[in-house]
């Protein structure tokens, strides 16, 4: 009887535990959140790596896997991309290419953003309010806008395609092909875009940092270069190896930059291959690259915490402000400043111009021959390209909605997300439960884009999904979900657990305690959670580039199509995309004083 | 606490669901066969009494006016209007992931129920491997057409041509051997047959024991003494080899390459692609000669590639696909490709644009694709390729 009575007890008890356990939002919220990111986290990695291991449809021409049946098991990939005779082409060379490209963009963005965010916060430099709204605006513009345009820029008879571009038709210059297709354009292009990484997360230091140690060494008649190495420097070098880590990750997963500018040198990298191999369905070897590119990122984050500390070092760092002396440049703040606002406009001013002109030309690149009727035709446009002005061609407004649904239930999804885990990883800190929900909302960060489409285009299949918005909003949501579970996060730890509790103790229930309390009272960082999603969604092409066609079209992936066909409609599809995003981006900044800089590098 | 004890529930069953497959049963394949037998008014009662959207998929922008012609003309006998029946523009690749994903649906009455595919030799991979697609060739169409286009059945053929710039002193081209001497390094515009496919199905063709003959012929007959083929298996190989390291991929547009070619700067190039972009706004036509109508080119004046119609297993309107597929073959559903030079109905009772030539002119000196022998060489021949071209 009285054993009866115990199990009885005991089976209660755990279930009484259980029953309480549930009874906390939080935990509810932690335990869906780690479920289902546990499930479109690692069950697309799961499947990516079996992929690898299996024979598919269009790979049963390879004569090796001949007699095999699809699906049926195989190392025919692993071998043939690792140890053939064509891994150099396939697979070695693409990675050293990449690991190139991504060291020297690096190197590029620091050096170009550190130093501006060192005259903008160290010296007396002239429009710095100015250079600093303008110097973030290649970021918020897609990558492949500042590659089209240096094509357009420094293309000249000597090379390529034998016609003259903006620098050559105006000065007559010729720079050499190296300049123009390959590695050193690639790194170069991509060192500029992610330059506001720099820009921002060096800046932020600088600006934070107590001026007293600089102002000490001044005292004891230090020399400005003895004080910039001996203490500026050691101050900023964790902002600078968080640069690193984060434009060498961004870079290794662009595609859209060596697409463009890989060209006739034949510069190829691991996602331009990936691609390739993917739309002739060889998907093994094309998930192989995928998986390379998602070790990358894992082993990018290990060094980065390894070195830091830890992760959250990605955010800009804040710290005692002090009264700063700025080092006073003399005649030379105007000089900087000129080169430096002469360096933004043609990072961001000047493409806008080439993309409109290039869009009002019959004859590309002539400018005697200008029309509108790319923009304004209701008929099918002369150029026999079967579409019409960019204003009434159907395919753009179904892009340009369904961009904007996409975006907008991303942004929804992530922010809504971010903020849940936010709040329910600071009310559960140091559980299981909440490290989990916080590392699996940050897994996807460490994935890059195109390695991401692949596992969601591997697990569209199966699940029936393939091509589908759904598959599209999931995939998004998943990708930008670090940024927003970044902010609400951080944003959840400074607020102290009382102003809830007050709430608590009138009984007010706990959706109202978010909406009425806790939303408001964070709301810009919550909102940075929003927009920064929309925005990056907006300009995406690596992610989408795999998974959207058809009626899930989007404004990037038409443009990459375009590309390929119709330069002029093409170029007035760029300008669309650039000005919807800076206009989002602008309006956002407007309405809620949140700004892309509050969440960048999440 | 219950509704979120609800909504947790909520977000499980959605997540089974998607999960969850119920694989519906492909179409009995019997019934392309019966159609093919059937008359166009036959398969047209039949079409009346199907249901759920009409979907086209096409490696095409032009099927999307083909399908508003179709559903112009027959939508109120079929229950379609623009807003259930919808032609859409997609990669080869991307229509197979589509498929593909659309097979496994139980209920499939928004998927494709026809598709138009460039690649061939994939496309027979395909048709070996997966019940997705089913071919159907109308009766009225059976005999007429040329037997390589009935299996899978071709709608039409899109030729690339070599082109050069006449400008000046440039060099005639009669052979095409001249494409790879060391005079036209880089000046041979080709769009990378990394990507496009029917770029690298070209060359692929080359090295067929057929045309490697007629090049090793031609080298002979360019140059007076016996082809030299060192490593090389063939002349076939030898060409595509030394035609690439002399070809300039920096334009990765047809239209480009064609108006980028007809300026007077370029001089003395030459280029491969469609000949359609001949009539583009910024192309200087009277700049550019075309090989085919100079007398043509030893042994081939450049290459043809195939645009298949398949109908979708798993589609909702496999009757309607049928009609659709022999509206495509008339006069008046080719018109929208129709309307360019160098698109050729496989239909040869269709007349072509003046200034062009009907496709019997075309069949002695392009390169047509044998699907076979592309997807049996593709694996090896994308390797020696791209050994080439980095």
């Amino acid at each position: 009887m009285t054993e009866n009575f115990t199990a009885v007890s005991g089976k209660r008890r755990v279930m009484n535990s259980i029953k309480a356990f549930f009874t906390q939002p939080a935990n509810i919220i932690l335990t869906v959140s780690v479920v289902l990111l546990g499930f479109f986290t690692i069950y697309p990695l799961v499947l990516l790596v079996l992929d690898t291991t299996k024979v598919h449809i269009a790979e049963v021409m390879f004569k090796e896997l001949r007699g095999l049946k699809v699906g049926q098991f195989t190392f025919f990939h692993w071998y043939r991309m690792l140890l053939s005779d064509m891994s150099g082409v396939y697979f070695w060379n693409p990675l050293k290419n990449a690991v190139l490209m991504s060291v020297l963009a690096s190197f590029i963005a620091i050096i170009y953003g550190g130093v501006v965010a060192f005259l903008i916060t160290r010296t007396d430099i002239k429009a710095k309010k100015f250079i600093s709204s303008v110097f973030i605006f290649p970021y918020i513009m897609p990558s492949w806008t500042l590659a089209s345009f240096w094509k357009n820029f420094f293309q000249n008879p000597g090379i390529g395609s034998g016609t003259g571009g903006f620098l050559f038709n105006l000065l007559g210059v010729r720079v050499s092909e190296g300049f123009v297709y390959g590695l050193v354009p690639c790194a170069i292009v991509l060192g500029l875009h992610y330059a506001p990484f720099a820009y921002i997360l060096i800046g932020g230091i600088l600006r934070n940092m107590d001026a007293n140690l600089e102002e000490a060494a001044t005292i004891l008649k230090a020399s400005r270069a003895k004080i910039i190495r001996k203490i500026t420097l050691p101050i900023v070098l964790p902002a600078l190896l968080s640069t690193f880590l984060l434009v060498f990750s961004s870079s290794m997963s662009a595609y859209a930059v060596p697409q463009f500018l890989g060209g006739s040198s034949g510069f190829t990298v691991l996602t331009t291959t990936m691609k390739q191999f993917i739309n002739s369905g060889w998907y093994g070897q094309g998930y192989i690259m995928a998986i390379f590119m998602i070790i990358f990122g894992l082993v990018i984050l290990a060094i980065n915490q390894y070195a830091t500390g830890k992760r959250k070092s990605f955010t800009t760092v804040t710290g005692k402000s002090g009264q700063i002396s700025y080092i006073k440049m003399g005649g030379w703040k105007y000089a900087a400043a000129a080169i430096i606002i002469a360096l933004c406009i043609f990072c961001s001013v000047l493409p806008l111009i080439t993309f409109a002109l290039e869009s009002l030309c019959v004859i590309p690149g002539d400018y005697s021959t200008l029309t509108l009727e790319f923009w304004i035709s209701k008929t099918t446009t002369s150029s026999g390209n079967g579409i019409r002005g960019l204003f009434y061609e159907p395919q753009v407004w179904t892009a340009f909605k369904n961009s904007l649904l996409l975006s907008g239930t991303c942004a929804l999804f992530a922010g809504t997300v971010g903020i849940l885990i936010g709040y329910s990883v600071a009310k559960r800190r140091g559980t299981f439960l909440a490290k989990a929900a916080d590392n699996l909302a940050f897994l996807p960060y460490l994935m890059p884009s195109m390695a991401l489409g692949a596992a969601f285009l591997a697990i569209g299949g199966p699940l029936g999904l393939s091509k589908t918005f759904f598959l599209l909003a999931l995939v998004g949501s998943i990708k930008y979900l670090p940024f927003a579970s970044r902010s609400g996060i951080n944003a959840m730890l400074q607020l102290s657990g009382e102003i809830e509790e007050a709430a608590l103790i009138v009984n007010v229930p706990w959706w109202k305690r978010m909406v009425r309390v806790i939303f408001p009272i964070q709301r810009s960082t919550f909102i940075s959670g929003y927009l920064l999603p929309f925005t990056s969604c907006m300009r995406e092409l690596s992610l989408f580039t795999l998974l959207a066609s058809g009626s899930t079209v989007i404004l990037t992936t038409l443009l990459e199509d375009w590309q390929a066909w119709w330069t002029q409609s093409a170029n007035a599809l760029n300008l669309l995309i650039i000005i919807t995003v800076l206009a989002v981006n602008f309006i956002v900044n407007k309405l809620t004083g949140a700004s892309i800089d509050k969440g960048v590098g999440g | 606490m219950k509704r979120l004890f609800c909504i947790l529930i909520a977000l499980t069953m959605v997540l089974l669901a998607l999960t969850g497959c119920g694989k519906k049963d492909q179409q009995d394949k019997s019934i392309y066969e019966k159609a093919q037998e059937m008359s166009w008014d036959e398969i047209f009662e039949l079409a009346k009494a199907e249901t759920g959207e009409f979907n086209a998929y096409g490696n095409t922008s032009r099927i999307k006016d083909a399908m508003t012609a179709f559903v112009a003309k027959y939508g109120a006998d079929l229950g379609l209007s623009d807003a259930n029946a919808v032609g859409t523009k997609m990669s080869d690749s991307e229509i197979y992931t589509t498929i593909e994903s659309e097979s496994q649906s139980a209920s499939n009455s928004k998927g494709a129920s026809m598709v138009m595919i460039q690649d061939g030799a994939t496309l027979l991979t395909y048709i070996e491997n997966t019940e997705f697609f089913a071919n159907y060739v109308p009766k009225a169409y059976a005999s007429t057409l040329n037997s390589s286009a009935l299996t899978p059945l071709v709608q039409q053929y899109i030729n690339k041509l070599i082109m050069w710039n006449n400008v000046g002193e440039a060099p005639v081209i009669t052979n095409v051997w001249q494409l790879t001497e060391a005079s036209m390094k880089d000046k041979v515009y080709f769009k990378s047959p990394k990507n496009e496919q029917v770029n690298l199905n070209f060359l692929i063709m080359l090295t067929s024991d057929g045309w490697a003959t007629k090049l090793a012929d031609a080298y002979k007959a360019q140059y007076g003494k016996d082809i030299e083929l060192g490593d090389y298996k063939n002349a076939g190989y030898k060409w595509v080899a030394e035609f690439l390291s002399n070809a300039n991929f920096s334009i990765n547009s047809d239209t480009t390459i064609a108006g980028d070619l007809s300026k007077p700067e370029n001089t003395g190039k030459a280029g491969l692609f469609v000949l359609s972009k001949l009539r583009d706004k910024s192309v200087v036509q009277e700049n550019l000669t075309v090989g085919a109508f100079n007398g043509t080119i030893n042994p081939f004046a450049g290459f043809m590639y195939p645009m298949y119609c398949q109908i979708a297993q798993n589609g909702p309107r496999p009757y309607t696909a049928m009609l659709f597929i022999e509206y495509l073959m008339t006069q008046e559903g080719f018109a929208p490709w129709g309307g360019s030079v160098g698109a050729y109905s496989s239909n040869p009772s269709l007349t072509v644009l003046d200034g062009d030539r009907p496709l019997t002119f075309w069949t002695d000196i392009l390169v047509f694709e044998d699907p076979q022998y592309i997807a049996d060489n593709k694996a090896e021949i994308t390797d020696f390729v791209n050994k080439i071209i980095g």
